[in-house]
């Protein structure tokens, strides 16, 4: 790819500088957030058992209480 | 021109790519492998060559490897030198009137898009990737034009908002001057400030529920790495169009942003000043027939005001440096230097004398202070001695040592004691309070620091000037 940027961009911020450029832009920026890897975006729950290959969404099936 | 020791700039060391640094006076960027390619890149495209010819791109060409001469360039070997133009007096956004933010702003956008129509981007959307020539903003960081190929959004986003967008808006939607959050936190201001800020009362204003409630909602919810989201967004988006439309908006954006703020006490002075026009002539062809018999490389005009007596300073000074503590004096005068263009070689600043812009940043090296930036042959004290003393309660020999030690000659206007103006401050003090304030004591605090070349009481009797060169 050849592209190296020092400067930590944010995440957030990448999304809603995607979100910024209009409507277009919110829908790829929509897309890459509810895509199937979803998950990794969305701060974890600490009632959930998280997954990090993904798969935190069948997880969600089977919370426990955590004390 | 200024003075600069050899040696690395130190405000350059974040970007492994390449580093500023000085030799003999000239300013040259030592480049790696990939900073090099970029540069190659860069000077091959059309908006780089338009830019530089209209000024708005600082003037870069390659020089010999030989000059950075063993200096270290990040993490990669030197592959690369180039040569800057010189900026004639550093400044930084903290300084910057409103209307200097929002040009060097738009600046900024417009350099994006320029790049990104021919398949490049800028790494980062920094204020202080510009600098000003006399009132004119200059993109100056060119280590941070890079490839565009991946696609997908500008990564210089949050940093163009905290250091760029929200100092506007918070001046624009709620009338605070912005030069005193800016000096206070050089990274700008953070997106869940803002919000906190703007995002209830002025949500409706416009670019907030898109750059500052959004943006800070997206900010504090997601947590993925910024590159796994970077890539994921560049596969999802369409090239650069992503990135283009967000520069539009902002530049649209940032266009329609004015400044509220009303008149203040000093843009009124010139019409209610208590000059009358013989005291003003006089006071014209004094200053004019000093700076034409010093003819300064380097010229300071402290509390300039509306600037009248830096045009006049600029006839025969290189650079002229106008520094006023009043923001919307300074910005009025740089709205004037817009519309009335002088010799191009006045940069008009905001500055509180009493609290000069420190050094800052990392090592409290990265931001030089004010008067650190370089010695002025000659400076302009007109009618700031009585506010200075009077009205910031500085002692007399203070504010004369203090001026004295501004630069290497200085032209100081003492307003006595039984002047409507001083005694309009006067009257606000209680009695006793400033009993050094007389015509005798300053001319006594004044041959003890200095050497009056030249004196001369203006024709109604209740202001003085004198041409003073300090003694070492």
């Amino acid at each position: 790819m050849g592209v190296v940027a020092y400067l930590d961009p944010g995440s957030g911020s990448l999304i809603a500088a995607t979100a910024a450029a209009g409507l277009a832009g919110v829908g790829v920026a929509a897309k890459a957030m509810w895509s199937k890897q979803a998950s990794r975006f969305r701060k974890a729950d600490p009632e959930d058992a998280v997954e990090e290959n993904g798969e935190a969404a069948e997880a969600d099936e089977h919370v426990r209480d955590h004390d | 021109m200024v003075d600069t020791a050899d040696g690395t700039e130190p405000s350059s060391f974040r970007d492994p790519s390449g580093s500023v640094f000085y030799k003999d006076g000239r300013v040259f960027r030592a480049l790696d492998e990939r900073g090099a390619a970029d540069w190659k890149r860069l000077a091959s495209t059309r908006f780089f060559a338009d830019m530089v010819a209209d000024g708005r791109l600082i003037g870069t060409r390659d020089a010999p490897l030989e000059v950075a001469g063993g200096l270290p360039v990040g993490a990669g070997e030197l592959t690369a030198v180039v040569e800057h133009d010189r900026i004639p007096f550093i400044s930084y956004p903290y300084e910057w009137t409103f209307g200097m933010l929002r040009s060097a702003a738009i600046l900024q956008l417009e350099v994006l898009l320029a790049a990104l129509d021919e398949g490049m981007t800028t790494k980062d959307g920094y204020a202080y990737n510009i600098q000003f020539r006399g009132d004119a903003p200059v993109f100056i960081d060119i280590g941070s034009f890079e490839a565009a190929d991946a696609g997908g959004p500008w990564v210089g986003y949050r940093q163009f908002c905290q250091t760029m967008l929200y100092p506007l808006m918070v001046e624009s939607y709620l009338g605070i001057p912005f030069q005193r959050i800016l000096r206070g936190h050089l990274e700008g201001i953070d997106s869940s400030d803002m919000r906190r800020l703007v995002g209830g009362s002025r949500m409706l204003r416009k670019g907030v529920l898109r750059h500052v409630v959004i943006h800070d909602l997206l900010a504090s919810k997601v947590e993925t790495s910024s590159q796994d989201t970077r890539k994921e967004l560049a596969s999802e988006g369409a090239g650069t169009d992503i990135a283009r439309a967000t520069a539009s908006k902002l530049l649209d954006l940032v266009r329609s942003l004015t400044s509220p703020r009303a008149e203040s006490v000093w843009a009124e002075y010139r019409t209610t000043c208590s000059y009358s026009d013989e005291d003003t002539e006089a006071k014209t062809r004094f200053v004019a027939s000093v700076v034409a018999d010093v003819k300064p490389s380097l010229l300071f005009d402290l509390g300039c005001n509306d600037g009248s007596f830096s045009r006049l300073g600029a006839q025969d000074a290189e650079q002229v440096v106008s520094v006023d503590f009043d923001a919307l004096a300074v910005d009025n005068f740089f709205r004037d230097l817009r519309q009335s263009p002088g010799p191009g070689n006045i940069l008009p600043l905001v500055l509180d004398l009493t609290d000069p812009s420190p050094a800052r940043g990392w090592r409290g090296r990265e931001r030089t202070a004010f008067f650190d930036r370089g010695r002025p042959d000659l400076v302009l004290a007109l009618a700031v001695v009585h506010h200075l003393s009077i009205g910031a309660n500085i002692p007399l020999a203070e504010v004369v040592d203090f001026l004295a030690s501004t630069g290497e000659q200085l032209l100081v206007e003492f307003v006595e004691p039984h002047d409507p103006m001083a005694k309009i401050l006067l009257s606000n003090k209680p009695a006793g309070t400033h009993d050094d304030y007389r015509t005798d004591i300053f001319e006594k605090v004044l041959h003890e620091r200095c050497e009056v070349v030249a004196s001369e009481s203006l024709p109604g009797e209740s202001r003085r000037l004198y041409h003073a060169v300090p003694r070492s």
